[in-house]
């Protein structure tokens, strides 16, 4: 009789177990599906908050052409990651956008007028913070990825994921190939970051 | 120590501190009233109000210790940085938002407090707030979260309020026997005042064991580890050791703080305060010196 209960307990730990490791997964899979639409909303939030931000900074700074193009350029560099999708694209709009502002600073700084705008500074530091935004956004997308792949492919999580035929995800999508893939000469150098 | 073992041991602690309380104060009741000849109502009375006490510490640790550190909320418009950045760690970490506070006040310091991460405040001095990137700000709140993450800010703020009231309790009790003693010299108050002068006395003598206690109950590597959590959260260790740099410079004592709550703060808010409660301060000193935390943020630069 109590090698009955015995068979017993081990058989419900091991359903525990098995329910654990299935609903871990399911958790991973829907934050991972969140964090993947964070970005999309950030994307979006930042191609409507560059507009405002030209049309706010544009009687003042009509000599400053290099703004404006790094302006046009960031734009469409956040539309093209909104529609595709992709990492590499991403990357560019997060770089495009942090880049911006110090410039943008820096001409607003020999501008007494823009400087006392309150309408600049408000749209320039919600820039700042939607290219944070995306960058701690893409950083989990990555995060839970790697940890849902590593459960699918590690024992005992690996049998579970199978029985319950669970798919590795793909995360952000990248290009099969390009620069992501190598380290350039100039990726290797010491990076000094000052924000 | 995985991350899951740090929360159950803090856990664990914040029970055997909760217990510890409720031994030494009805430890005490029981002493006083067999001295003193009352019957043992009072040691009932004793467990009944230590047992109200400890619950109160870990139900409201974070209403009270907001309030007796004159915490008002921050909103998203006037601190923009702050909130923003609160939320972006609180996402990535996928923890709940915080709540946030603001202490009017021009020396730089900030805690975290609450019992867990669905009830945590973060709290910061508006002189760190001003004086503060974007990125600095971002180290420091990330330290605070690390603290919310690890359960920390429940054993410190049950210890703030428990261990704390004890310590606090011994100055109250002398600064009024003194002070009616200077005052009246008539004979109606002299019984209080004496009962008064000899609790004091002897919660003042305490006051090393109790100061003990809680360097027990947090230990500084607890800051160190805080500081490494804080980095891995922002990938970014400049933004703290700059942080860190600029609040080890403000020579400012932070008026707010008194012995109970200095072990809740990011750096020591008791710094160059010359008073009885400046050298108490040192006794209770529960945090490794700046320096050697920007050194070992150093290290991590290179390796991030």
């Amino acid at each position: 009789m109590s090698g009955f209960y015995f068979l017993l307990t081990i058989l419900a730990a091991i359903a525990v177990y098995v329910m654990g490791v299935y609903n871990g997964l399911q958790r991973l899979k829907t934050q991972i599906v969140a964090s993947i639409q964070e970005i999309g909303n950030q994307l979006k939030r930042q191609a409507s908050l560059i507009p405002n931000l030209e049309s706010a900074v544009k009687g003042y700074l009509k000599h400053e052409k290099g703004v404006f193009e790094m302006l046009t350029d960031a734009r469409k560099a956040v539309a093209k990651a909104d529609k595709s999708g992709s990492a590499t694209d991403i990357d560019e709009a997060i770089s495009k956008v942090q880049n911006l502002v110090p410039q943008i600073r820096v001409a607003v700084e020999d501008n007494p007028e823009l400087k006392a705008n309150e309408t600049v500074t408000k749209f320039m530091s919600e820039l700042t913070d939607t290219a944070d935004k995306l960058t701690y956004a893409r950083r989990s997308v990555i995060d839970l990825t790697q940890n849902y792949n590593e459960k699918l492919v590690t024992f005992p999580s690996n049998v579970i994921a199978g029985m319950f035929g669970f798919k590795p995800e793909k995360g952000l999508e990248t290009a099969q190939a390009g620069s992501h893939l190598s380290v350039s000469e100039d990726e290797m150098k010491d990076v000094k970051v000052n924000l | 120590m995985t991350h899951y073992e740090l929360i159950a041991s803090n856990k664990q602690k914040s029970w055997v501190i909760i217990t510890l309380f409720m031994i030494f104060i009805v430890g005490a009741v029981y002493l006083m009233s067999v001295g003193l000849g009352y019957g043992l109502d009072l040691v009932g009375i004793a467990l009944i109000v230590s047992g109200m006490m400890s619950f109160a510490s870990y139900w409201w640790s974070d209403s009270i210790i907001l309030s007796i550190s004159g915490a008002r909320p921050a909103n998203r418009e006037e601190f923009f940085d702050f909130y923003t950045v609160t939320e972006n760690i609180a996402n990535g970490q996928r923890l709940p938002m915080p709540k946030l506070y603001v202490i009017e006040d021009t020396a730089m310091n900030a805690f975290a407090t609450g019992r867990d991460p669905q009830h945590a405040a973060v709290v910061a001095t508006t002189g760190l707030l001003s004086r503060l990137d974007r990125a600095e700000i971002e180290g420091v709140v990330a330290h605070e979260l690390s603290h919310v993450q690890n359960y920390d800010i429940r054993l410190m703020s049950i210890v703030t309020i428990l261990v704390g009231m004890i310590a606090l309790l011994s100055d109250w009790m002398l600064r009024i026997s003194f002070r009616r003693g200077s005052r009246n010299n008539d004979r109606e108050g002299g019984q209080l005042q004496v009962i008064f002068m000899i609790a004091g006395i002897a919660l003042a003598l305490l006051s090393p064991i109790i100061a003990q206690l809680i360097q027990l109950a947090i230990s500084r590597k607890r800051e160190f580890l805080a500081d490494a959590s804080a980095v891995g959260m922002t990938k970014n260790p400049e933004g703290l050791a700059r942080a860190l740099e600029a609040i080890s410079q403000d020579k400012e004592p932070l008026e707010v703080a008194n012995k109970a709550t200095a072990h809740l703060y990011i750096a020591n808010p008791l710094k160059n305060r010359h008073d009885a409660v400046g050298w108490f301060a040192g006794m209770f000193q529960t945090h490794p010196p700046v320096e050697e935390r920007i050194a070992a943020l150093k290290n991590l630069t290179g390796a991030v």
